[in-house]
């Protein structure tokens, strides 16, 4: 399984679609951070950092963990190399893991690489540590929910650009789901909003945001990947049955 | 070494393969012949587990495929159709990946992919791209992936298709090398193919089983009556009655003129080795010897003929041989009757 892995890892690394994922990464925090400090008003600047994370999630979930994500399955069913994993003493579940701990590393580089900002504001201003701290957490878990589904959508289909599109279809609707939560029309009416809460992944993270890290919210979204990657399993092993 | 009893795969409601049994021992290579779609694939993708089977059981060294698949699947090198290469890797980079993925263990890794480079004469492409590879390249380095862990049965899907000449000898020798070590299942649509290299063929059509016989077995049979083409100088009569005074010449037909002196004759030979004997009978009589060809009943013609039999008959390849003289003695006879008995079935057939 770590061969796996680290193949995979390698992969992102000696295309140009690791550094492409983390330097837009790092360019919407750099494009947040100097926006934040364009608007501050006042001269001793506190950092909660919660603001700035919140609309980075949207942008990394939503365009760029698609780029990472869609070769996994699709460009080994397109080249055929499907096959030899599937020949290989690997379970799919093992291959599954795999390539969702390869593609989580490359994120957890992204974001180790985002803790330049909250250093050069520390050393300005002042930081508030729960708030950075849960926020991390909360990033980090809804950017591995999001791993998970793109890795379900690039098991469905047999090439790499299709499951992007639909990855960042699927993102989106996800999205709009949220702001319809926002809506008062849905606000009056409790069911609705009961249920979409409890899907939503943004007002999970908005906790995580305040410097909440909620038990509930942590098995929340750990069970949102854990349904993902079982998905994915399934899908690929009915695939087994289909294919010819 | 390899045992496959009853496979049958159906995809929806079309079966692939239907009730499929053999046996594969040890250091055998086993031919598995089919024209296309007949489901060589399929019961080869089932064999490695890459599909699983609708029913019957695939055993790999003692261990079930199905209930047992990681220690079955260690047993198996798998070359697929097309080369599971990715085209993004370094050929040396990408053995490594697949010596990890078979469980070799690290400290090995390294001498063990370098053995097996080596084997298959890769060793200085080892750090080219695959992408940049030729095919017969690329098919080497999917041979050479298959190898990786030294699986101890074989499983080479079309391994030659798309090869130039040179390169086709070369899979061949690399093929019968195997043979030391290892059990191979080699599927091909092409028959000098599989009688080249193979010990014993599986022939298969629209999902079945069709003869499962040795080529010793079937060349015996095939060279039974074993005909010699000649183009001898001389009178034709002379060299008629000279060859069938020669013990172990059966018969000399279709006599045709070439040029002044020169006829072809056609001498059927109870066995091949009256070859020598006959031609020295010639020889000694002066008549000059322009041209032999040996002409076996083709192993080609017993292909079509099995592949196009309906389903559901299963014969053994003796007794399609026997068919098939009588057939063709028959024809001869009634070779005019035939004909115009055939025009009126095609017609039923097309209403």
């Amino acid at each position: 399984m770590f061969s796996l892995y680290k193949k995979e890892l390698q992969g992102y690394f000696f295309s140009p679609i690791a550094y492409v994922f983390i330097g837009l990464v790092t360019l919407i925090f750099s494009g947040f951070f100097v926006w934040w400090i364009y608007t501050a008003a006042s001269t001793q600047i506190e950092f909660s950092f919660s603001y700035f994370f919140y609309y980075n999630i949207l942008f990394t979930t939503i365009l760029l963990i698609p780029i990472l994500t869609m070769r996994a399955f699709a460009e080994e069913r397109k080249n055929g190399t499907e096959v030899l994993l599937l020949s290989s003493p690997l379970s799919v579940s093992k291959i599954v893991i795999a390539k969702f701990l390869a593609v989580a590393t490359v994120l957890v580089i992204a974001m180790l690489i985002s803790f330049i900002y909250p250093i050069i504001a520390s050393i300005h201003g002042y930081v508030v540590m729960p708030n950075l701290i849960a926020s991390y957490i909360g990033y980090l878990l809804y950017g591995l929910a999001y791993i998970a589904l793109g890795l379900l959508v690039s098991s469905f289909v047999a090439t790499p650009g299709l499951a992007m599109l639909l990855s960042v279809a699927v993102s989106l609707i996800l999205f709009f789901m949220e702001l319809m939560l926002g809506s008062s029309y849905i606000a009056s009416i409790p069911v609705i909003s009961d249920v979409l809460y409890w899907f939503s992944n943004q007002a999970k993270f908005e906790n995580f945001t305040q410097g909440f890290c909620q038990l509930s919210d942590l098995v929340s979204y750990a069970t949102e990947i854990a349904v993902f990657l079982l998905w994915t399993i399934i899908s690929i092993e009915k695939r087994r049955f289909s294919r010819s | 070494m390899v045992e496959i009893k009853h496979l049958t795969k159906y995809y929806g409601q079309k079966a692939a393969v239907k009730d499929i049994s053999f046996t594969i021992g040890d250091n055998e290579i086993l031919g598995f012949l089919g024209p296309n779609g007949a489901g060589k694939s399929t019961t080869l993708n089932i064999m490695c587990g890459v599909i699983p089977s609708t029913s019957g059981t695939v055993t790999i060294n003692g261990y079930n495929i199905e209930t047992d698949p990681v220690k079955a699947k260690r047993c198996i090198g798998f070359l697929p159709e097309i080369p599971p290469v990715y085209t993004d890797m370094k050929v040396g980079e990408y053995l490594m990946f697949v010596a990890g993925l078979r469980g070799v263990p690290s400290s090995q890794r390294r001498s063990h992919v370098e053995r097996v480079m080596r084997r298959l004469n890769i060793e200085d492409v080892s750090k080219r791209l695959i992408g940049n590879l030729s095919k017969g390249y690329r098919q080497r380095v999917g041979f050479a992936q298959a190898l990786i862990g030294d699986p101890k049965v074989i499983v080479l899907d079309e391994p030659t298709v798309g090869l130039d000449p040179s390169q086709l000898i070369e899979v061949r020798n690399i093929i019968i090398d195997l043979k030391r070590d290892h059990s191979v299942i080699l599927s091909s649509h092409i028959l000098s193919e599989i009688s080249a290299v193979c010990d014993r063929v599986v022939i298969i059509s629209h999902g079945e089983i069709q003869a499962i016989d040795t080529i010793a077995n079937l060349e015996s049979s095939a060279g039974a009556n074993t005909v010699l083409k000649l183009k001898v100088q001389g009178s034709s009569r002379e060299v008629a009655r000279t060859a069938m005074n020669v013990e172990g010449v059966l018969n000399v037909s279709n006599i045709t003129f070439v040029k002044t002196g020169v006829y072809t004759y056609d001498v059927e030979l109870a066995s091949p080795d009256v070859r020598n004997s006959l031609l020295s009978a010639l020889l000694i009589n002066k008549m000059n010897v322009i041209e032999v060809a040996e002409e076996r009943k083709s192993l080609e013609q017993i292909f079509i003929k099995l592949v196009n039999q309906p389903a559901g008959k299963k014969k053994s390849l003796k007794d399609l041989l026997e068919e098939m003289t009588d057939e063709s003695e028959k024809s001869n006879e009634i070779s005019e009757n035939e004909t115009e008995e055939n025009t009126p079935t095609d017609e039923n057939g097309e209403v």
